[in-house]
């Protein structure tokens, strides 16, 4: 075990290091954040002011040796266009991301499960053809569109939920976020809806073929032949056994919920981080950018982590460390 | 039949409904950009100084046509051509209750210079000012360089802060409202970085009264998602309405759309300086030299290719205002003699045989895809007209603004679209960056992409922005404006429309500047 984390770490950090330095010369290939920054009627004194105080006016490998300089320090640099720290500033809009991510996935399970059972131990009914073609709707509308349709629905025709940015926000254990008031969770459900969707197509999926693949094993005719009762040997056994391939896809799917909610947050006016990656990369603000994708890889890093040591609790023939 | 009491009494009634909204009415504007800081000289930006002159006074105050009014300053005489003296209000209070103060400007004049780490400085508004003098509270003298005829153009856009409150003050300081102290109709409450900023009334403002208790202003960058914030109610008032909505919003019961020309020019910019441009080839494909666009003859029969109000008309849901100069009607500096370009195709066509190209050339148009409402389909009908017009069009190229405003900085492209917005009173300080000789040191030219340079020309409007006369002045940017675009060094396409819609029940200004603000909006009548 102590080696499989020594190694994991090393190749981390190889990743983290790789991927600053690509997104650090890729905004630069881009274009000039100079541009994107000044007063449409910048003089060029002020452009040069501006270039001279960002230290744009330096060639690549010194801002790039300054960057690396800084980032061993622990400084990501400072936003060109808010001047504030870039970790601060993602760190501060993490909280809306994360507790849309956590609305998404309690929704994506919490009907994804059960209907993905409904589906696969009566398929071919009625009932499983229904879910089946209504799981093929979230996964081939489009995000974005989806996103339009729950406002034009619910915002502008029925009026009941409010369609854009965060409402309020009240303080849960010390953490600021929208689930503690009630105008909050109101301004939570659409985006959160939008962002399950998706998801809960993909649960209902993974959840049918899980059951359809595990019913007909001996370990069930077993189960049956010793005379427990078909809701413990779907709830407790099969549900079990089903559980080591829906970790695994949802942990990865939690990482890109996070990571890359942009659509959603940005249909929504959702403050998150997902929103700041896409005004960032629009504006060039490179040190943004690099933050961004370095939390991103730590977080993706993370999450496989966690989901290999489940993997051994959910499955005990699983042993971490071992072979690949 | 009706007693007077019941007339009476229906009166009262209908004063209360009617009245009730103004008397506590609140705000919520729904914005397409999003400021960077709260600290109102950290960026020139117009996202941030949408919020800025909610907040904050500036000497001068401009109106919807961008003309200059007295702000702050009540008045100012030119004692000398190098020496100004500017007369305060003496009725003009900070939110925290203390006089607006010439040692107040002082300080926040001086402060335009420095602020650091600033993406878009103020630097150049106070560059000409070697002195600074608060004579006594209500007047103040300002020392220039050089003589400055448009220094109150300059000096007068800077907001001013209360000395007291903001010296020393970090940018997360004035982000939290520590220092975010004007003088303006509204006061800072907070900003949600991402999601809004809440101002509350000053009912101590000196200027018109403002309307709404409460302002909200809330961040929609998805243009879909802000029509249908407004269409559901959730905000009173949205900017930067897409033109395709236009008509479905002016048709909806309930709503208004609130439109105006803005000084925001589209135009094409023809690379006409250099003896061989990278876009430009010979019939066969291969580096064309000399430059056919350097042939003001070539350059005069593109312009004429170009049907402008066809591409109002079609591309633009009739969005524009087809153009023959920089500033449209209204704006000081337009000259009513210039009219847009007609469009000529046969006229076009033997310019360019004049020229020598019968047969035309190869050129490639290249265009933004983000900028603005329909770049890239202005770009795909500028590649017809022009093919039309005899000229081989190579391809049609867009590109994400991130990539192509670098790129059209550094004279990749031959011919490209391009936007100039005018925010000052005069065209002048747009000519001087869009035309003038690019010359860093001198600060002129400074968005002049294709390297035009014509000393006539920079004579002419260098003359015209030093006269102290402002008849003179005017006229003298009349004629140098006469004489570049008799040049044709871009094509000037059109003005863009812009529109804010609203509720019924709020009015709003529109305005050519596309400031979106709640002094600018009110309860309807």
């Amino acid at each position: 075990m102590t080696v499989f984390v020594i190694r994991r770490l090393l190749q981390s950090l190889v990743v983290l290091a790789a991927t600053a330095a690509i997104v650090f010369v890729g905004v630069y290939a881009i274009g000039d954040p100079a541009e994107m920054l000044i007063a449409p009627d910048a003089t060029p004194a002020e452009r040069a002011q501006v270039e001279a105080s960002l230290g744009l006016d330096r060639p690549l490998p010194a801002q790039f040796l300054t960057f690396v300089v800084n980032a061993l320090h622990g400084d990501l640099g400072r936003s060109f266009v808010f001047n504030q720290p870039s970790i601060s500033l993602i760190l501060g809009r993490l909280p809306a991301t994360l507790e849309l991510a956590f609305v998404a996935i309690v929704i994506a399970l919490a009907l994804g499960i059960p209907l993905g059972l409904l589906a696969g131990l009566k398929p071919r009914s009625a009932t499983d053809e229904a879910i089946m073609t209504g799981s093929i709707l979230g996964f081939s509308l489009p995000n974005f569109w989806q996103g339009m349709m729950l406002i034009m629905i619910f915002s502008v025709w029925l009026g009941w939920l409010p369609s854009t940015g965060r409402g309020t926000t009240g303080t849960i254990f010390g953490v600021e976020t929208s689930l503690a008031t009630w105008d909050g969770l109101r301004h939570l459900i659409l985006p959160a809806v939008n962002l399950a969707l998706f998801k809960l197509a993909l649960v209902i999926r993974l959840t049918r073929t899980g059951v359809r693949e595990t019913m007909p094993l001996d370990f069930v005719k077993f189960a049956r032949a010793k005379g427990l009762t078909e809701r413990r040997i779907v709830l407790v056994h099969v549900l079990k056994t089903i559980m080591v391939p829906l970790v695994t896809v949802i942990g990865m799917e939690i990482g890109s919920l996070i990571a890359f909610g942009v659509v959603t947050e940005t249909i929504f006016a959702w403050p998150g981080i997902g929103k700041l990656l896409i005004d960032s990369i629009m504006r060039l603000d490179r040190p943004v950018v690099v933050a961004y994708l370095l939390v991103v890889v730590s977080l993706f890093i993370v999450l496989n982590f966690t989901v290999d040591v489940l993997y051994s609790i959910l499955d005990p023939r699983i042993r971490v460390g071992r072979g690949a | 039949m009706s007693t007077p009491t019941q007339r009476l009494a229906v009166a009262a009634i209908a004063l209360v409904t009617l009245g009730g909204p103004a008397l506590a009415a609140d705000l919520v504007i729904g914005t397409a950009t999003e400021p960077s800081a709260m600290d109102p000289l950290f960026s020139r930006t117009g996202p941030n100084q949408n919020i800025a002159m909610q907040i904050f006074d500036r000497l001068v105050q401009p109106d919807v046509n961008l003309g200059m009014h007295p702000g702050l300053a009540e008045s100012w005489t030119n004692l000398d051509p190098t020496t100004w003296r500017v007369k305060l209000r003496a009725d003009a209070r900070f939110h925290d209750g203390k006089p607006v103060t010439a040692d107040d400007v002082v300080f926040s004049l001086e402060r335009a210079r420095n602020v650091p780490n600033s993406p878009a400085p103020f630097s150049n508004n106070v560059s000409g000012v070697t002195g600074l003098k608060a004579l006594d509270a209500t007047t103040l003298e300002v020392k220039t360089a050089e003589p400055t005829p448009d220094l109150m153009e300059r000096i007068g856009f800077v907001y001013i802060l209360e000395r007291a409150a903001a010296e020393g003050k970090s940018l997360q300081d004035y982000n939290k409202g520590d220092g975010t102290i004007g003088s303006g109709p509204y006061r800072f409450k907070e900003w949600v970085p991402g999601d809004r900023v809440v101002l509350t009334r000053n009912d101590a403002y000196w200027g018109k009264k403002p309307e709404f208790d409460t302002v909200t202003i809330k961040f929609i960058s998805n243009d879909a998602a802000r029509v249908a914030a407004l269409r559901s109610g959730a905000v009173d008032l949205i900017d930067g309405v897409p033109p395709a909505d236009l008509p479905t919003l002016e048709k909806t019961q309930g709503l208004k759309v609130h439109t105006t020309a803005s000084a925001r020019l589209i135009y094409l910019a023809l690379d006409g300086t250099r003896d061989e441009s990278p876009f430009v080839t010979d019939l066969a494909g291969k580096p064309l030299t000399p430059n056919p666009l350097k042939d003001v003859r070539v350059r005069t029969a593109i312009a004429r290719m170009i049907n402008t109000p066809a591409i109002v008309d079609r591309v633009l849901n009739k969005a524009g205002v087809p153009a023959g100069q920089l500033v449209p009607e209204g704006v000081q500096g337009h000259d009513p003699a210039l009219k847009p370009i007609a469009f000529d195709l046969e006229g076009a066509k033997k310019l360019l045989a004049e020229a020598g190209y019968k047969d035309g050339f190869g050129l490639t148009i290249h265009s933004s895809n983000d900028r603005f409402a329909g770049d890239k389909d202005i770009a795909q009908a500028l590649g017809q007209m022009l093919s039309r017009g005899g000229i081989k069009v190579n391809g049609v190229v867009t590109q994400p603004y991130n990539v192509y405003a670098g790129a059209a900085t550094k004279q990749t492209f031959s011919a490209f679209i391009f936007s100039l917005g005018n925010t000052t009173p005069t065209s002048g300080p747009g000519l001087r960056n869009l035309f003038m000789t690019n010359d860093p040191k001198a600060g002129t030219g400074g968005f002049n992409r294709t390297r035009y340079s014509n000393p006539a020309f920079d004579k002419a409007l260098t003359e015209a922005l030093s006269t102290f006369d402002e008849k003179q002045r005017l006229a003298g940017i009349q004629a140098a404006t006469k004489l570049v675009f008799a040049d044709m060094p871009i094509v000037p396409l059109y003005w863009q429309t812009v529109s804010w819609a609203s509720k019924a029940n709020i009015a709003y200004e529109a305005n050519m500047s596309e400031d979106t603000s709640a002094a600018l909006a009110s309860v309807a009548k």
